[in-house]
Parts: structure tokens; C-alpha cells; sequence
């Protein structure tokens, strides 16, 4: 797989084309709730009105919820108060793959292997917010608004995709959890679907279809609430994605495992290939406050998901083919885990954590980390020191996919440093 | 059904006021017309919400009666256990049963205030119900929130706290003095009492689960409930303001001692405060309207009743009319109750008193089941999704068409939707409203319905045949389909 930057982002040109149709655009949307053209040519919708860029750039957020514990995915094996901290849920030095003189991957992630050694696959540590937040529902509501200090509820994806022209809902997408999540609140249009299956309205088969489309539109138009715009959202997605109802089998022998994260992942493969203008594709991977029974290399509920989200990403990048020279993968979690283990053959809420950046744009192949150290006198109260800011993170890769979000105004009053993954 | 006519249900009660409808849409699961005329009998809303503080006061057969419907519910936890364990029964029944029995009681106990309330505080102190670690003992956190659900927050904690089903699910029955758990010791501080606004350190953190060490479970067998003194961890402790020298190997006074101290702690008020003004005025609360029912519950000794009684007088109270949205369970049972479904004893999957919770589930969420500790979201843009917003269509029209539930349910006849015929289509919607919405159809409504069964408003129906079976059902769906269903 072959880095396209530099030819993806050539299709950006068209962005006056974009802002000067955005009121005109957003008045019509209003008022009708549907009133995009679009046009079915075979499977591809083109869009018309919205001005999305045909086969532009994407941003897949993988939420690993619960607190992933980092230290258990890349492993600090070189460091040397990894092992005594961790007696019985260390993984162990020889099982690692990809290793350096300091880190290495669990060997959960033998699917992502060929992507690490082709430089698509790379990883950050010591990563996190700037203040420790142990409180998973604090620091998930933090990770997402991205704001600090400001009193508006408003998530990063909502405040980046609100800077990609027209209006339009499934520029930014939850899929797999129909509970929209808080990094896409806000006054931007979304789509949180929990599948792709059920995309209809009631009884609108036929002759049946134009009053049904109109007395909902007439019933939701102008309702300003979160209810209003998902119910707007909910009428234009019904005619634009309809075709992606239709299951379709995922290309190039890709095989998903049969969770969650491969049902939603397997979705999300579909509806960028369908190019219907998806931008930002948030997907969650629930499941990691790993209080009790962590588990070993072998066995153990962290292997389960380590399992799952490396398969299901291995299956994800395999399905897209070529297509995934234009779509980038970051994982987030909202906090790491305390660096000695606790009583339950598990590790309590802790600070620094890893991100993993996986396709196009990343520079793979590496670990990328100002490491503090796991000694004593280095931890935040016992916890993995966090030296690279999160949004310095996301900051190089939208910089790098996604010129024109302006990042001034993604993460308000935050100067990102330079990490080196991008 | 070419040429019948059958006789219409008049609407025999007039349609509540305002403030009446919207005090009832608050403080039960769905403003109804059968609703309102209690309410009108007991003298108005806020007589209502008086007598509703005292559910033991208030006849309820037909909900209290339903709990033989799922005998599972009334097994002990260690015989759960040996049934799961032999094959006779799933723990994920048992589960479901519960979940059930919550949705029924929701929809159909005439103690409306008291079902509210149990849902929000099951919310507050949540235990997921499909938690594998807890599951044969949840029932008891159920009951014990729902006995001081109108009582004193204080009991309610101490109670929660140190039963056997928040202590399995946060992990504190295995927590001892040498292998700490600290995970409802920080859940106690940041979710249960004062939040994190209250800027406790690492070192509190580190204490709350000390004082907790001690209660144990044995769990996945009996499910018995010990206190360890040995497992205790014995030394001095502070958290926020709480200190004691814990130098007994019982530490039950002082685990009683630190919830008490934090129930009544002024960061716990503003929090629970906060939450209650959420859930009953609006997303976004006002900050005097919080200091208004923080001072209450404070100054009651954190009794709800009288920090409920300070909330619905405040003036933000009844300026919020409409200003939540219904979360999908919420919403679903409201359709219930609207189209006026009643079940009967269940014998199969598909009677309704059991399909029900595929049903809410379907809506997009099901009672108890958020995956993590904090209770599902309460605002309007958590709950606004495509998905959400689709499922609530479709189901509506299947409901409206009686198509689900599928058995164990009654419906109304379409025609007893009807005021007496001949009508317009216009007085038709009016009339449906009134039923569905407790409130007269606007003109946006009237044209919005109209539109949906492709009749103009001025039309005279003669005879039900005029419209048919499943335009009613298209009617009654276009007015569940929008915001004034939508939201409370």
C-alpha cells in the first residue's frame, strides 16, 4: 500500500466551489430536510449539492472504551520496571512482536504485522490529556469536546467536519452504536447508526413514499434541537445511503470477525467505498476497563479484544483494497492504566496510554515516544507520565489528510507539537 | 369490513391544561387521558404529585399483581445459581425477566411517581443487569432503590453501597486490605456522591476503597455475603473531609460513617441536584434552579420528597413544558400508553409482557443494560441519532397497525379512534390528538397528519370505511412521529 498524500489532496481544489454554495445550500436543507440531489449510478452515489469531494480522505476513530491499559498493547519491555510491576499480567518479553530495544506489540496484533513492516502501522506512547483524569466519564466527555474551558458542548469531530463546507450529515458518522457519542455533538448534522440494515421509512413503499417523506419533513423542519437535526439527518440519509442497505459481501476475501467492531468496521469499509461523502467515521470498541481479570497472553479478556481489534482492522484495510490509500485509522481511549497490577489480576484507571495509527499518511514501522520512564520517581501518581498531548496527535493528522480543517478552530486555544507520525 | 359501522369511543374526559400535562409528563411515563383524570380527581397537579409521594397510599392490582408473571424473580441468589449451573434455567432469562417486569411496571403501575423515580436512581446507582459477575443478586439492588426511591438518598447509599450487587460489579467484594480493588471506591466518589467537581485527590481515591475492604460475596456459588474483619485494611483514613482512625479490624462504622459523611457532603447535593434538574427541567439547567433543590436536599437531610416537592415549584419548572427529549425506552413505554396496549399473562416469547424488552431494544436502548458505570446519558443530543429516530418510526406505525406486539397484548380498535362520524379529517386529527397528545392538534399538526394520509384536511369521513384500517394506522403514526411524542 502506497502513501497517496500528496495525490489526495490535489482533489481539495474545488474548496471555493464548497463555501460559496454553503448558505444557499443550507437554507434548501432546512426547509425540506431532503433536498439534495443525488443521483444512483450503479452503486456510487454523486453528490450533487453537498459538494463533497469524490473519494476524499477519511478518518476512521476506533474509541477503545473503558481505559484501554496501553502498556499491555505496546509493551515497554526495555524498560526496566515493566516486569516487576506487572508479576502476573506482564506480557512477556519473547512473546512480543515488532520489537525494538524498547517497545513491542502484543502479539495479538500478528494481523497487523505486514502493515508494520510496510510502514502503514505505527504507534505513539506515553500519549493522554495534559492534567491526569482517572474518571472514565470525565475524561471521555474531555477526550471528545476537546475544549477545554469552554462551556459549549461541542465534540472535535462535530467542530472539524463543521469546516468542510455545506452542511451534511453523514460527513461525520458513528457507526455500530446508534447512542450518538459526545465527540460528535453539536450543532453540525451527524449520523450515528448502529447498523446499516434498517435505513427505511415506515409503510413508504411506492405511492406511499412522497406523502410520507413530506409530512415528516414538514412535521421536523425548524425543530433547533439535537431531536430536530437528527430527525432531518434521518430523512436525507434514508434516500442516500439506501443502497448501502443491501449486504454486500466484503471484497478481496477480507474476513471480519463476527463482534461488533467487525460488523461496524465491516460497514464502515462499505459505505466509504460507496463514496457517499463520509469524512470522519467514529467507531467504538467497548470493553477495556480491565479492573479484574486482564488475563494472559493466552487467555484473558484483554487477548479477547486485542484479538478482535486487530483482526477486525487487519479484515477492515484487506476489504478496502486500494481504497485505503485514502483512509487513516487512530485509535483513542480515554485514559491508561496504573502501572502495577492491582489485586484482581488486573490494573486500576491510570494516565498515559498508546494510540495506534494505522494507513495512509502514517509513518509506520516505528514507536513513536518521549518515554518518561516506569520508575518510581517518573510516575503521576503511579501512573505512565503523559509527554505527548492527544490533539497533538490528531492535530498532524488532520494537517496531513484534512488541509482544510483549519486546527485553530478543531482544538481551540491548543498549539499542537510536532510527534512525528504523520 | 365493507359497509360496517361501529360505534365510535367518545373521549369522555376534557384535555388537562398546560401545566397540568406537563407536570404528568414529567412525573410518569406518558401524560394519558385516564392520567389526566386522576390527576383533575385528586384536585390538580401538584395534589397529584402529593398524593403520588405516598405510593403505598395508592391502589395498583393490575402492576402489583404482574410479579407472579416472571417466578424466576423470586428465587434466592444460590438457587439461581444451582439451576444455571444444572441447565434448568439462564441467568440471561433471569435477567430479562427482570428487565421486563420494570417495563410493565413502568407502563402500567398507577404509581407513576414512584416508577420515575426508581428509574432515575437505578440510573444514578447503576449495576448493568447482563453483568456476569452480579447477576444472581441484582434483583436486590432493584428493590432496596426502589424502597427509599422516595426516601432518604443517605439510606438509599449506604444500602447500595455495601450490597451484595454494586459490590460484585464494581469489584469491591474481592477487595481486601493485601489486594486492593479500587474501582467502587473511585466509582463511590466520582459517580455514587460528590463528582469530580469536588476535586478530591488520588489520596481520597486511594482511602474510599480502604474503608470499603471487608465485604465480601461468595460469589458464583451461595452469592452469601460476609464482612471479613481480616480482609479489612486498618489505619488512618481521610477522604475529603472524612477522618478516622479505622483502627478496628471491623470497619463496618466507619464504611457507614464515610457514606453518610458523603450523602449529606454539599458537592453530593449540587450533583444530585444537578441530575434531578436534568432529568425532570431541562439539559442544561439553570444554575439558580440547582442551588434552589441542592438547598432543599441539604436542608432535608437529604430527603427526596421534599427536594422533589422544592423542583416542581420552581418557576424553571413550568417553563420547561416539552423541553426534554424521550430517551427510546422512555419513549417506547409512552407509545405504549398512548395507544393504550394492555397485557395479559405471558406464555410465549412473542406475548407482549415478554417481548417487550426486544422492543425497547429495538428502540435503541434497554433498561440497565448501559456497559458502563455511570448510567446511560440524559441529554437530547445523545439520543437523536438516525437510528434512534428511524427505529421510533417504524415502530410506531407497527404499533399503530396492532402488527406488534404480536400476542399477549390488547389493542383498541381502529375504529374507537374516531370521534362520531360524519367528520372532517381535519376534526378526525383533532380528535386523535387529544388522545394521543392530551392536547388539541396545532395547524402545523393538522396539515403535517393530513399530508401523511394523503387526504386533505377538509374531507368528510362518513363511515369508518371512508378511511380504513390502515390509514388510522398511518394517522395514529403521524401523530406519534413527532416532536410533541417525542419529548416530555
Amino acid at each position: 500500500m502506497t502513501d497517496t498524500t500528496t495525490t489526495a489532496d490535489a482533489a481539495y481544489g474545488c474548496s471555493d466551489f464548497r463555501v460559496s454554495r454553503r448558505s444557499l445550500l443550507r437554507g434548501a436543507a432546512a426547509i425540506t430536510g431532503a433536498a439534495v440531489t443525488t443521483s444512483l449510478i450503479g452503486d456510487v452515489f454523486t453528490q450533487t449539492a453537498y459538494g463533497n469531494v469524490v473519494d476524499g480522505n477519511v478518518m476512521v476513530v476506533v474509541s477503545l472504551r473503558g481505559g484501554a491499559d496501553g502498556l499491555s498493547l505496546v509493551v515497554p519491555h526495555g524498560d526496566p520496571a515493566y516486569a516487576p510491576a506487572r508479576p502476573s499480567i506482564g506480557v512477556p518479553t519473547a512473546s512480543l512482536l515488532a520489537k525494538d530495544a524498547m517497545f513491542g506489540l502484543h502479539p495479538a496484533f500478528a494481523p497487523l504485522l505486514p502493515m508494520w513492516n510496510a510502514g502503514t502501522f505505527g504507534a505513539v506512547h506515553a500519549v493522554g490529556m495534559p492534567q491526569p483524569n482517572r474518571s472514565h466519564f470525565a475524561a471521555m466527555e474531555e477526550v471528545e469536546d476537546a475544549d477545554p474551558g469552554s462551556a459549549e458542548r461541542r465534540g472535535w469531530i462535530n467542530r472539524m467536519v463543521g469546516l468542510m463546507g455545506t452542511p451534511d450529515p453523514v460527513r461525520a458518522m458513528q457507526l455500530g452504536n446508534g447512542v450518538v457519542p459526545t465527540a460528535l455533538y453539536g450543532s453540525e448534522p451527524t449520523v450515528a447508526l448502529d447498523n446499516l440494515n434498517n435505513l427505511a421509512l415506515p409503510a413508504a413503499a411506492g405511492s406511499w413514499a412522497t406523502p410520507t417523506r413530506q409530512s415528516l419533513s414538514a412535521a421536523w423542519s425548524g425543530v433547533d434541537t439535537a431531536l430536530g437535526r437528527g430527525a432531518l439527518s434521518a430523512l436525507d440519509v434514508t434516500q442516500r445511503l439506501a443502497s448501502l442497505s443491501v449486504m454486500q459481501p466484503p471484497a478481496n476475501g477480507a474476513q471480519y470477525p463476527a463482534t461488533a467492531l467487525g460488523k461496524a468496521l465491516g460497514e464502515t469499509a462499505r459505505t466509504i467505498r460507496a463514496n457517499v461523502g463520509a469524512r470522519v467515521i467514529a467507531v467504538d470498541c467497548g470493553a477495556w476497563d480491565h479492573h479484574t481479570g486482564l488475563g494472559s497472553i493466552q487467555t484473558g479478556q484483554l487477548r479477547m479484544n486485542a484479538d478482535d481489534l486487530a483482526k477486525s482492522l487487519g479484515a477492515f484495510f484487506t476489504d478496502l483494497g486500494t481504497t485505503a490509500s485514502r483512509v487513516t485509522v487512530l485509535t483513542i481511549s480515554e485514559f491508561g492504566r496504573r502501572v502495577a497490577e492491582n489485586g484482581g489480576n488486573g490494573v486500576d484507571h491510570g494516565h498515559g496510554n498508546c494510540m495506534l495509527a494505522l494507513g495512509a499518511g502514517v509513518r509506520g514501522g516505528r514507536y513513536t515516544a518521549q518515554w518518561p520512564g516506569l520508575a518510581d520517581g517518573n510516575l503521576v501518581d503511579g501512573d505512565l507520565a503523559v509527554t505527548t498531548d492527544y490533539r497533538s496527535v490528531l492535530s498532524e493528522a488532520i494537517a496531513a489528510r484534512f488541509p482544510e480543517a483549519s486546527l485553530p478552530r478543531v482544538f481551540p486555544g491548543f498549539t499542537p507539537t510536532p510527534v512525528g507520525v504523520f | 369490513m365493507v359497509g360496517v359501522t361501529i360505534a365510535p369511543t367518545p373521549l369522555a374526559m376534557p384535555i388537562p391544561a398546560v401545566s397540568e400535562r406537563h407536570m404528568l409528563n414529567r412525573f410518569s411515563f406518558g401524560c394519558t387521558p385516564e392520567l389526566a383524570a386522576e390527576a383533575a380527581a385528586a384536585g390538580g397537579p401538584h395534589a397529584w404529585f402529593e398524593q403520588q409521594l405516598a405510593p403505598s397510599s395508592i391502589p395498583d392490582g393490575f402492576a402489583g399483581g404482574m410479579v407472579s408473571w416472571w417466578p424466576r424473580l423470586a428465587m434466592d441468589a444460590a438457587d439461581l445459581q444451582a439451576a444455571d449451573a444444572a441447565g434448568t434455567l439462564q441467568g440471561l432469562e433471569v435477567s430479562a425477566d427482570l428487565v421486563r417486569w420494570t417495563l410493565m411496571r413502568r407502563a402500567f403501575s398507577k404509581r407513576q411517581l414512584l416508577e420515575v423515580m426508581a428509574a432515575f436512581w437505578l440510573d444514578h446507582l447503576h449495576v448493568r443487569v447482563h453483568d456476569f459477575g452480579s447477576w444472581a443478586v441484582r434483583i436486590e439492588h432493584d428493590t432496596l432503590v426502589r424502597r427509599h426511591a422516595l426516601g432518604r438518598f443517605e439510606d438509599m447509599l449506604v444500602g447500595a453501597v455495601l450490597g451484595r450487587a454494586l459490590g460484585c460489579n464494581l469489584d469491591n467484594s474481592k477487595s481486601t486490605a493485601k489486594h486492593l480493588n479500587e474501582n467502587l471506591g473511585r466509582e463511590l466518589l466520582e459517580l455514587h456522591t460528590v463528582g469530580r467537581e469536588a476535586a478530591y485527590t488520588e489520596r481520597d481515591v486511594l482511602d474510599s476503597p480502604r474503608i470499603l475492604t471487608g465485604y465480601r460475596v461468595d460469589r458464583f456459588n451461595t452469592w452469601d455475603a460476609w464482612y471479613a474483619p481480616t480482609d479489612h485494611w486498618v489505619g488512618p483514613v481521610q477522604v475529603l473531609g472524612f477522618t478516622h482512625a479505622n483502627s478496628a479490624p471491623d470497619g463496618r462504622p466507619v464504611a457507614n460513617g464515610l457514606l453518610r459523611y458523603l450523602a449529606r457532603h454539599p458537592a453530593t447535593a449540587r450533583r444530585i441536584a444537578f441530575k434531578l434538574c436534568r432529568r425532570f427541567v431541562s439539559d442544561a439547567p439553570s444554575d439558580a434552579v440547582v442551588a434552589a433543590v441542592s438547598q432543599a436536599y441539604l436542608a432535608s437531610g437529604t430527603d427526596i420528597a421534599a427536594t422533589l416537592r422544592t423542583l416542581v415549584r420552581h418557576p424553571d419548572f413550568e417553563l420547561a413544558v416539552g423541553a426534554k427529549t424521550r430517551t427510546p425506552v422512555e419513549e417506547c413505554i409512552a407509545t405504549w400508553r398512548a395507544l393504550g396496549l394492555r397485557p395479559t399473562k405471558p406464555t410465549r416469547s412473542s406475548d407482549f409482557a415478554l417481548y417487550c424488552a426486544y422492543q425497547v431494544d429495538a428502540a435503541g436502548q434497554s433498561p440497565f443494560d448501559w456497559p458502563r458505570p455511570d448510567g446511560p446519558p440524559d441529554t437530547g443530543d445523545a439520543w437523536s441519532s438516525v437510528s434512534r429516530l428511524l427505529s421510533a418510526w417504524n415502530l410506531h406505525y407497527r404499533m399503530a397497525g396492532s402488527q406488534l406486539p404480536t400476542t399477549g397484548v390488547t389493542f383498541r380498535t381502529p375504529q374507537s379512534w374516531l370521534p362520531p362520524l360524519p367528520a372532517t379529517v381535519g376534526e378526525i386529527i383533532d380528535h386523535v390528538s387529544q388522545q394521543l397528545l392530551c392536547r388539541h392538534a396545532t395547524t402545523r399538526l393538522t396539515s403535517v397528519v393530513a399530508q401523511r394520509i394523503d387526504l386533505p384536511a377538509t374531507t368528510t369521513i362518513r363511515v369508518f370505511d371512508d378511511l380504513g384500517t390502515w390509514r388510522v394506522a398511518r394517522l395514529l403514526a403521524a401523530v406519534l412521529d413527532t416532536p410533541e411524542h417525542m419529548s416530555r
